[in-house]
């Protein structure tokens, strides 16, 4: 509960105009549809939200917290669910005015960044001295330090960029008990250089596969890797996204790869992996680009057998790769390559540049990751069913389970049909390791919709367990509590981590550490007996792993 | 129409906040980046589009009330658009200007409106002009120009000068150049001198839709009687007022309606007006809110489930006012026309619409000078626009700032560069 | 000083370990110390060699029970920084007999290795399946390739090095507390075998779920738990390579080279070295005379550009082109192989361990290393502290070993100084050491990171960073709160 006298000090840290707890105001961070598989959309309404500038000021409030018993909760640029306070009586930071590229470091590829720098930005600027940054999925709209520091960080690129996990180097860090830690370099006043060390890499404890979504403070900068970008150091475009026009570079190619089934499609990505080509590379079902761009005419194709067929069936396996190189030779060498490689597949390359208004337009976006948000352009919301990521084959089968998921509940009207396979999916570092999420998208004004959505999500956490895969939905207090005995225990230990650094219990851990009961009562019967014997087989007996 | 009509687009809102960000594939530096000059300035995202219909969920849902505080929140917005042009970039089904507007109409209705905007109201209805100036004193501007009155005599062209080229001295050498300009291209064009009257576009955007009605029935009245079959203005928010919003409220006026930047380019293609003097000058072109995005024309009704909405029926910002301006300028020998980073569609905006110069000076003041700012990072000399509020307060600005800039109207370098018949 | 308690210690092991696995004789001083890191091996009560995962659990949690300090050891002697000798009262585990090569995975390009097996182990087995290790710069054949990697060790090839991490993946550990756990993707669910048979070959080595354990272990010395398997990135074996070398007398114009290539990443090893390291390493080569005379170009770069399955020939050459033209744009001109040396068998030196005697003795029969983190572009400033440094206690530059490592893809670069001398000469120990201390502080008061703070550079790095050391102890007192796993090292 915050006192006036408490307020009155969270004014005097940012400034009164810098705190509001104006009750219209507040629910400006409390409306989250966006991966909210609640009926409602809004959530736990912040207790009063404050606009920090600088390090000491997140400092101060962080302090005040802790003195008066109140949680606090970091926020930037805000998309989906998990932004919002998971309890009462959360002082939401939000990070807006810390906004600054501190530092490109051109030779060195590295970008330091305050929280509510976004994607865009980043790489407008970055591209200006022949560098690229990851931007994540989510789209350019997003914060790279966020990304980096709290959240997940898959993205396009990631077969050359990797993901914002890999991609973090020096941090600076507002603890939960609001004192400071500067990892890496940064914290032995060498320079921004390197996150890990001296010794032990307290990155480790900063966040894992995702991040800890506030629940261990606040990253109030960050330094990350940049990558070469050889193109144009602004791309000359007219239009804003399908009508988007670029004068094409001529060290910039675009394929769409067509594969007869999963396995050619995989035999391709493993050889594209091993010769170490592509710049970005993904698989989008083809029809997802008409149900982006063109929802009417999809809503159409759907009704339309023959052409739903050359969708799901011919179209099915399609592979996306942008290439880049410095020069001629490489590019004729890294187009070869590609030819030969989805030939052998039994593929069809086809080359986008040689359409310019699709290539231009493809290539923009693609650059930019700019046409996720239209993902809500179809009328409804979507959720994903996304697993934790291993080498390519372990997704593409995941990819194929979800898909039969997805189909029953297509028919059962549960969820909406968008030709049934949908998945994103990528690899980082050359096919080092990949990534598959099944998207699916649901009306929220369909009650149907709404009351299939948690057996959904429970469909996807009972095939990713029976596919040896943690779900990603661990961000779910319900999940997590299912899901970390079969994974050590793992919370456990995230727990104790938090209780170390958090004594008063000062952030908002709800998704780094929250758990909740699953209500198995309103499972299916038979789903619920298979649940129950897969978590018996598969959690550790007594923290020893499975044999 | 009432808040709840608009239920849907508010619930529509996922939150991605691009209505704060250029269109992402345009965002050509970190500097000029954010195209919504209400949420660069407050910063709670209460003060973005989404902020705003977020807002008026919360309401709706009588989560929170509709109070003083949330009003100035609603007023603090000039209304440029350009949240809608973003939102727009991915969404068919969210209106956000029209939620924007239909916020300003619930204050007024439920009386919670600036003193600043009762006044400009008080003055209208008095003489109606938005300065609450003299009615006698509308004509003014145009003494010495041998044209016609539409009230007495049948014309092809009216020339509606709007509230602000009536009334502010400082500019009346655009309004009288305009109609210069077309007298040389031998146009049989007239004025409605001081039987003009306000467009009430501007009052329609601070909420008071009734007024506006009735200034709209006023020209309509008057159009029609003039006998004209074009209506050219120099003004853009008239200019929006005749396309759009007149249209939305089920008035038409039966005319072709032109701004002057396209008139006078259909005048130059048609060789009536020939471009040939130098004008040396390295200039930038700001384009309009009300010229531009706001411009677009009124499209259609649609009352069904917005996501079946036509594109055609989708009013994006694309189809306003960009290329006129820009051709005229480029004809003029000795221009070097240079453009800024947030142009066309997604301009920031001067910062005087929406009633924020009115309701809040220091803010449309703060938006002028980041325009200034990026105009000068161009490294022009000069600022040119087409709308006498652009104008005004880029001259404000600069003179209060002490920036070192000109500031144009493109009508001022036509007149210069043309050659006299 | 007795050991407390030290018979039933010793009769317990016994029975984990059985008898022939525990050596009650104190480690030979310098088998597992040094002089510059000096340890009393008077704390050490036993030495044990555990055969399986079950036994090290049981070993921690019998430590948590008697409270005693446990080094965890893998690679063989000799071990030169002084971390794998007991600080406190305790034991050694030398994990080096737990040598299985679990599994080598051609298409995935992955193996899964228990601690003792050493990078000659590694390299016959993956060569078996077309792919190759990646190693740092001739390790000691002896040299445990999960110790070497969680020393965080730079490899040669920057362009694989995607993060600090690399090229560890998967681990399965104890913690300090006898808890096993496992990280990245290897976590669960399902064992092994289970993630196999759906197409899971524990290549992601992030978390699991919100916290990366594995990077808790990685840089501790062994200090917060000890790792009993890992999954290790391999590469493929390319199908035909080229060794190349740019050699210069002025160090800055070489690392304006590097900077062009590694952004772009050509080149797989790549691998910067003074001519006294090019000496020690080429010997038998280049010839033995160039480690006591001066012929050799002051700095060297060694290069190597690889084509791998498709069109290798094509890849090499527009390498080789783009190369010449970023040459020549900084007054360069790369040649094939060393010297008279062939690019051949200069990587037939490059790719293996070190043959004896262990190539940084190869000058003066002993050395002292210094080696720290920072970025290329600030090389030169230590290069020239250093030699001022030598040249203020009459230590010829000859005899200075610089090995420089660019890492993380070209964004920063492990730099070594290897200081070499007489280990018989005691007024060259001397001064031997009079640089190291010197040059160490130095060194950390002009930015260099002293990632891998061994010995008395943790006193010198931990002092840096007092909010890195309070999180530390912090963490330690989670997974290790009875301070079982190194007791007294780096910052604990």
């Amino acid at each position: 509960m915050l006192t006036r006298d408490t307020y009155k000090e969270l004014e005097e840290a940012v400034g009164q105009e810098h705190v509001s707890q104006e009750p219209a105001v507040l629910d400006g961070y409390a409306w989250q549809p966006t991966y909210n598989d609640s009926p409602v959309k809004w959530v736990i309404r912040p207790e009063a939200v404050v606009l920090p500038k600088t390090t000491e000021e997140v400092q101060a409030i962080v302090k005040a917290c802790n003195r008066h018993g109140l949680k606090f909760k970091a926020f930037s640029t805000g998309w989906g669910v998990w932004n919002g306070p998971t309890t009462e009586g959360v002082i939401l930071l939000d990070l807006c005015r810390m906004n600054s590229i501190l530092e490109i470091d051109d030779k060195n590829m590295l970008a330091v960044v305050e929280p509510y720098v976004c994607g865009a930005q980043l790489q407008a600027e970055a591209m200006k001295v022949g560098l690229n940054t990851h931007i994540i999925g989510a789209g350019p709209n997003c914060s790279p330090l966020a990304a980096a520091t709290s959240m997940a960080g898959v993205g396009w690129d990631g077969i050359y960029m990797s993901h914002s996990a890999r991609n973090v180097l020096g941090v600076e860090w507002v603890l939960p008990n609001g004192e400071l830690l500067r990892l890496g370099t940064l914290g032995s006043g060498a320079g921004w250089f390197c996150g890990d060390g001296p010794g032990p890499s307290l990155r480790g404890i900063m966040r894992g596969y995702v991040g800890a979504q506030s629940g261990l403070g606040v990253f109030t900068k960050c330094a990350i890797k940049l990558f070469h970008w050889p193109g144009p150091q602004q791309m000359k475009l007219d239009g804003l996204l399908f009508d988007a026009r670029a004068d094409l570079p001529k060290n910039v190619k675009f394929y769409l790869c067509f594969f007869p089934n999963m396995s050619s499609l995989s035999h391709a990505v493993y050889r594209i992996g091993n010769a170490e080509i592509g710049y970005n590379a993904f698989r989008i079902a083809l029809g997802a680009y008409l149900f982006l761009g063109m929802p009417r005419l999809y809503r159409k194709l759907l009704k339309t057998k023959a052409l739903r067929a050359l969708f799901e069936e011919v179209f099915k396996y399609c592979w996306e790769i942008m290439l880049v190189a410095d020069s001629e030779q490489e590019m004729e060498f890294q187009e070869r390559v590609l030819r030969e490689i989805v030939s052998e597949a039994k593929g069809l390359p086809l080359d986008m540049m040689l359409a310019p208004p699709l290539g231009s337009m493809l290539l923009m976006n693609v650059l930019r990751s700019t046409i996720p948000p239209l993902a809500f352009r179809i009328g409804g919301l979507f959720g994903s069913a996304l697993p934790r990521n291993d080498a390519w084959d372990s997704q593409a089968n995941w990819a194929e389970v979800s898909e039969g998921i997805k189909k029953e509940w297509v028919e059962k009207g549960g969820i909406m049909d968008d030709m049934i396979d949908n998945p994103f999916m990528v690899n980082y570092e050359h096919n080092a390791w990949a990534h598959c999420e099944e998207v699916f998208l649901y009306d929220a004004k369909n009650q149907k919709h709404l009351e299939s959505l948690e057996s959904v999500y429970m469909d996807f956490t009972i095939a990713a367990i029976e596919q040896c895969m943690e779900s990603m939905m661990g961000f779910n207090p319900r999940i997590r509590k299912l899901i970390s005995p079969l994974a050590g225990n793992y919370n456990r230990w995230q727990k104790a981590i938090s209780q170390t650094l958090d004594p008063n219990a000062a952030a908002d851990a709800g998704l780094y550490t929250g758990e909740e009961d699953f209500d198995f009562s309103r499972m299916d019967p038979d789903k619920r007996k298979r649940l129950e014997g897969l978590l018996d087989k598969h959690k550790w007996p007594e923290s020893t792993p499975p044999r | 129409m009432s808040l709840a009509d608009y239920q849907t687009d508010m619930e529509g809102c996922s939150r991605c906040s691009s209505c704060k960000w250029v269109p992402y594939n345009q965002i050509k530096s970190w500097r000029y980046a954010r195209v919504c000059p209400s949420i660069v300035r407050h910063h709670f995202h209460a003060y973005s589009g989404s902020g705003r219909m977020i807002t008026g969920l919360s309401i709706l849902h009588g989560r929170s009330e509709l109070n003083e505080t949330i009003a100035d929140l609603i007023y603090r917005c000039q209304l440029c658009g350009a949240c809608d042009v973003s939102c727009k970039v991915y969404r068919d089904d969210i209106d956000l200007t029209e939620v924007l507007l239909e916020l300003r109409s619930t204050c007024v209705e439920q009386g919670l409106v600036t003193p600043e905007h009762m006044s400009l109201i008080d003055g209208l209805k008095r003489e109606d002009n938005v300065f609450g100036e003299p009615k006698t004193e509308r004509g003014t501007w145009a003494e010495g120009l041998e044209v016609k009155d539409i009230n007495r005599e049948r014309v092809e062209v009216i020339f509606h000068a709007g509230c602000r080229y009536s009334y502010d001295k400082d500019l009346w050498g655009v309004a009288r150049g305009a109609l210069t300009l077309l007298k040389m291209a031998q146009v049989d064009v007239g004025i409605a001198g001081k039987e003009e009257s306000c467009c009430g576009g501007r009052v329609y955007e601070l909420g008071y839709r009734g007024e506006a009605m009735n200034y709209a029935e006023d020209v309509r009245a008057r159009v029609k009687a003039s006998g004209a079959s074009t209506m050219v203005t120099a003004c853009a928010d008239g200019y929006a007022a005749f396309k759009y919003i007149y249209p939305r409220i089920g008035i038409e006026l039966g005319i072709e309606v032109m701004h002057v930047s396209e008139y006078l380019q259909r005048l130059v293609q048609n060789g009536q007006l020939r471009i040939t003097k130098s004008v040396p000058a390295q200039v930038t072109y700001h384009d309009p809110c009300h010229l531009g995005r706001m411009g677009e024309p009124f499209l259609g009704e649609w009352k069904d489930d917005k996501l079946l909405r036509p594109m055609r029926l989708k009013r994006a910002g694309r189809n306003g006012i960009y290329d006129a301006p820009r051709h005229l300028l480029k004809s003029i020998p000795g221009i070097e026309l240079s453009e800024m980073e947030r142009i066309r569609e997604y301009a920031w905006c001067c910062g005087s619409g929406g009633g924020v110069l009115e309701a809040y000076p220091e803010f449309a003041s703060w938006t002028a000078t980041e325009r200034l700012k990026e105009a000068l990072s161009t490294g022009a000399d000069a600022i040119v626009t087409a709308c006498p509020w652009c104008e005004r307060i880029f001259r404000d600005t600069a003179t209060d700032a002490g920036i070192d800039i000109q500031v144009y109207d493109l009508t001022e370098l036509v007149l210069k560069a043309v050659e006299q018949p | 000083m007795p050991i407390k308690g030290a018979t039933k210690i010793r009769n317990k092991l016994m029975k984990i370990v059985g008898t022939d696995a525990l050596e009650e004789q104190a480690p030979r001083a310098g088998t597992y110390a040094s002089s510059l890191h000096p340890v009393s091996v008077e704390n050490t009560l036993c030495m044990v060699r555990p055969k399986n995962t079950e036994e090290v659990q049981r070993i921690v949690q019998l430590a948590n029970e008697m409270t005693f300090n446990v080094v965890p050891v893998s690679s063989g002697p000799p071990h030169v920084h002084g971390a794998t000798v007991p600080a406190a009262p305790g034991i050694i585990m030398d994990l080096s007999s737990m040598q299985t090569i679990r599994r080598v995975d051609r298409r995935n390009k992955v193996a899964i290795i228990e601690p003792g097996v050493t990078f000659p182990d590694l390299k016959a087995a993956a060569e078996g399946e077309g792919l190759k290790v990646l190693m740092p710069l001739l390790p000691r054949a002896s040299k445990s390739v999960i110790a070497s990697y969680l020393e965080r060790e730079p490899i040669t090839i920057p362009k694989y090095h995607w993060d600090m991490t690399d090229p560890m993946l998967c681990t399965e550990l104890v913690f300090g507390t006898g808890d096993f756990f496992r990280t990245g993707s290897a976590a669960g669910p399902g064992s092994l075998e289970e993630q196999w048979a759906k197409g899971g070959a524990q290549k992601n080595p992030l978390g699991p779920a919100q916290t990366d354990f594995m990077r808790l272990l990685q840089g501790a010395q062994g200090s917060m738990g000890v790792v009993t398997w890992a999954s290790v990135k391999l590469e493929r074996t390319p199908k035909m390579r080229r060794l190349y070398s740019v050699s210069d007398s002025r160090l800055e114009r070489l690392i304006e080279l590097s900077y062009a290539m590694l952004r772009r990443r050509l080149a797989d090893e790549f691998i910067l070295l003074n001519h006294s390291s090019l000496a020690s390493i080429f010997a038998n080569d280049l010839g033995k005379e160039n480690l006591s005379t001066k012929t050799l170009p002051d700095f060297t770069l060694l290069y190597c550009l690889s084509g791998y399955d498709e069109y290798p020939e094509q890849r090499i050459a527009y390498q080789e082109t783009d190369i010449a033209r970023i040459a020549q744009s900084c007054a360069q001109k790369p040649r094939r192989g060393v010297g008279e040396m062939s690019g051949q068998r200069a990587l037939e030196v490059i790719d293996n361990p070190s043959p004896e005697p262990y190539w940084k003795q190869r000058m003066k029969g002993a050395y002292l290393e210094i080696f720290f983190l920072t970025t290329l572009d600030r090389v030169p400033t230590f290069f020239g502290e250093i030699l001022d440094l030598m040249a203020g206690h009459d230590k010829p530059s000859s005899e200075l070993g610089i090995y420089i490592q660019p890492i993380q893809q070209g964004r920063s670069c492990h730099v070594e100084f290897d200081l070499f001398y007489d280990p018989s000469d005691r007024a060259e120990i001397q001064r031997a050491e009079n640089v190291f201390r010197e040059a160490s502080n130095r060194f950390a008061d002009l930015g260099a990171f002293f990632s891998r703070p061994y010995g008395s550079w943790s006193e010198i790095a931990y002092a840096r960073c007092p909010d890195t050391v309070q999180a530390l102890k912090m963490v330690k007192g989670i997974v290790d709160p009875q301070g079982v796993f190194n007791h007294g090292r780096i910052c604990f």
